[in-house]
């Protein structure tokens, strides 16, 4: 193998610029190595032991002390170190040359190659280099398809001269390292926005689904096969024991989708919380987009479900209508759609009533779970209908949903679902309740419920609820086990032996120490239940204490 | 949305405040101080409309005594808007406390019996 004479330029002081380096042949293990660097499926960690192999191998092939990479940053323009090997502090202080300033920086800046016979008098930008008493420094541009991506170089602790034999392994080093650094940095760069919109989106969507007696939620998220998108669906648990039922979907995908989805979710469930009725929550999501100041349109339907009477309450804008799964078949719910959010100035949301019995679930889906290109979308809808048919859960009808709409080879869109069922309250209601104020509004829905279901009439649920309300408020009150407390309440019909009667028997028990009532207020709450129920008992053990109060299902 | 909520209307000297939704303990306190809170010094007293709600319990009648307590102490009257056969008046009945609480069947009647300085028959 021919050596050529260097060709040596002058450029500052203490600097030369070599010419390109004709190719010579390397020995046949470090090039097995090298070319090990082209492999496309490199990932970030394989490509940082790469790196370190590759650097190791360089020191050794030409007698150096230090080898280092550094990578452009094309957000500031800086070269940031990205791999050392002798001088390793460069890369945890995670140092910053600037294009054009220093040995690296005027590398990159020209896309030379510059061999410095003396650091002492040279322009240097990185301190490290000094501090290690490095003093003859190599260095090669990394570029791929002309663009350039970094730079490489190797340093001595003692006075050398570099010539064309080193500058050619160098060169061949970065050649073959620089398209696989490339790829593995957007493989990264990639998968980490990825990885981010999912997070986002994650930490968007409800951790947890509320549990509440008398109705079962059930919820699907599926991303899309490439991207992330800006589909949601929530439960809100609103005041006076109703269920609020949300799904949405932002148009577009990607990061900001996503980001949007956790505004529109945001601002949904704020405006649910405050009360307001489907329509009007709706609306006002629809003049929060308009009032972004940027393009932004979705989709969403929201429905509010008393579970005390059954009844629920739509309204959609420009969201696929929801389907209502009953034991005798499924059905389409027949809403009219209001405009888009954010579509038209003033868009309206008309809102439907319907009655979900018990047994019957509610079904909200986005537009990824029926359009297919080429299909109708009143096809797809019919097909998820048949789908839903005889789903007995919340849980099924969302298992089914996905078996059987979509696509083995997975999404081209995101998918929401979200399914609510009107559960049976069982023969014999066993709760234990958080000992909170704000469990009595929806404690009381649900026995009233429950009694109804047993076949009270009007004035005994209203008087039973009031009674055991009064009760609860009494646990509640004294509550005061340290860490969070609870108590419970307990309601069965009891059918005495020989006799047509039934009763209803109430215990409500607490693990607090009983107390005498306080003030008139608790006096009041026990003449309440006093007066409401047929009899009731006072039993105080050293576990705590129970209220036991009994009142014949039929009229007094 | 709240468990309950309140309408706040003055007719002259004469505060009327009408409760929508549901009393218990979660809440009685907060809306006792909210109503007196809409009741300024100046005004000749109270009506409490709680024809509108659903729901009442025994910290609800505890919020009645000291609203009217509260009242008293700055000369103004209270009646309280209970219809027959309502929720509320369920509850009084209930506690036995009817008689002990200013309960007219009528807003008007409230409000006239307010105006007139009428003082409670408790």
């Amino acid at each position: 193998m021919a050596e050529r004479e260097t060709t040596l330029t002058k450029v500052g002081v203490g600097q030369i610029v070599l010419e390109p380096a004709a190719p010579i042949l390397a020995p046949a293990e470090q090039v097995r190595h090298l070319y090990r660097l082209s492999d496309p499926a490199l990932s970030e960690l394989e490509l940082d032991e790469l790196l370190d192999e590759l650097l190791e191998r360089i020191r050794e092939a030409l007698n150096v002390d230090t080898a280092a990479i550094l990578l452009l940053d094309t957000e500031t323009d800086e070269l940031v170190a990205r791999a050392a090997k002798g001088i390793e502090e460069e890369v945890e202080q995670g140092v910053r040359v600037p294009l054009g300033h220093g040995f690296a920086g005027r590398i990159a800046a020209g896309r030379i190659a510059i061999f410095m016979p003396e650091v002492g008098k040279a322009d240097i930008h990185n301190p490290i280099l000094r501090q290690k008493g490095i003093r003859s420094m190599l260095g090669v541009p990394l570029i791929v398809e002309s663009e350039l991506i970094g730079v490489l170089h190797v340093g001595s602790l003692t006075p050398r001269q570099f010539g064309q034999r080193e500058l050619a392994v160098l060169q061949l080093a970065a050649a073959r390292a620089a398209p696989g650094i490339e790829r593995a940095r957007l493989f990264s760069a990639l998968e980490h926005e990825h990885r981010m919109a999912m997070l986002l989106q994650r930490s968007l969507l409800p951790r947890a689904l509320p549990e509440v007696v008398g109705v079962k939620v059930a919820a699907r998220y599926l991303p899309a096969r490439d991207e992330v998108g800006g589909d949601w669906y929530d439960v809100v648990e609103l005041p006076r024991g109703l269920i609020g039922l949300a799904i949405g979907d932002v148009v577009g995908h990607g990061v900001r989708a996503a980001a949007l989805m956790g505004q529109l979710r945001t601002a949904l469930h704020a405006y649910a919380e405050e009360g307001h009725g489907p329509s009007l929550t709706l609306e006002l999501v629809d003049r929060f987009v308009q009032s972004m100041g940027e393009y932004a349109m979705a989709t969403a339907s929201y429905a509010i479900f008393d579970p005390e009477t059954g009844r629920l309450r739509i309204a959609t804008a420009g969201h696929p209508p929801p389907v209502i799964i009953s034991p005798r078949g499924a059905r389409v719910v027949d809403v009219a759609p209001g405009a888009p959010l954010g579509g038209f100035p003033y868009g309206t949301c008309p809102e439907q009533e319907v009655s979900l019995e018990t047994d019957e679930i509610v079904v909200l889906y986005t537009d990824g779970l029926v359009e297919r290109r080429g299909v109708p979308l009143t096809e797809s809808i019919e097909k998820l209908v048949v789908a839903l048919t005889g789903a007995g859960t919340a849980e099924r009808a969302c298992q089914v949903a996905v078996s059987d709409l979509v696509p083995e080879e997975g999404l081209a869109d995101d998918v929401a679902i979200v399914a609510m069922q009107s559960t049976r309250i069982p023969e014999a209601l066993e709760l234990e309740l958080p000992a909170d104020p704000s469990v009595l509004s929806g404690t009381r829905r649900l026995l009233r419920r429950w009694l109804r279901e047993r076949g009270a009439d009007e004035p005994l649920v209203s008087e039973l609820a009031l009674a055991a309300n009064e009760a609860c408020a009494n646990a509640i009150e004294h509550a005061y086990a340290p860490g969070p407390a609870s108590f419970q309440l307990n309601a069965r019909v009891e059918h005495k032996n020989g006799s047509d009667h039934a009763t209803v028997v109430i215990r409500v028990a607490d693990n607090g120490q009983w107390r005498a009532p306080r003030g008139e207020n608790r006096g009041r709450g026990l003449t309440i239940i006093e007066t409401a129920v047929d009899d009731f008992d006072v039993n105080t053990s050293s576990e705590g204490t129970e209220v036991v109060m009994r009142r014949r299902l039929e009229a007094r | 949305m709240n468990l309950a909520d309140l309408h706040i209307n003055r007719h002259d000297g004469v505060v009327v405040v009408r409760v929508l939704g549901e009393i218990d303990m979660s809440n009685a306190s907060d809306l006792r101080g909210a109503i007196i809170e809409a009741t300024p010094n100046d005004a000749l007293g109270l009506v409490l409309d709680l024809a509108a709600v659903d729901y009442i319990d025994s910290a609800g009648i505890h919020l009645l005594y000291r609203l009217g307590d509260n009242l008293r102490s700055r000369g103004q009257t209270l009646r309280v808007v209970i219809p027959p056969n309502s929720p509320a008046s369920d509850t009084l009945r209930l506690a036995g406390v009817r008689r002990h609480v200013d309960v007219v069947d009528e807003l008007e009647e409230g409000v006239r019996a307010v105006a007139a300085g009428t003082a409670g028959g408790s």
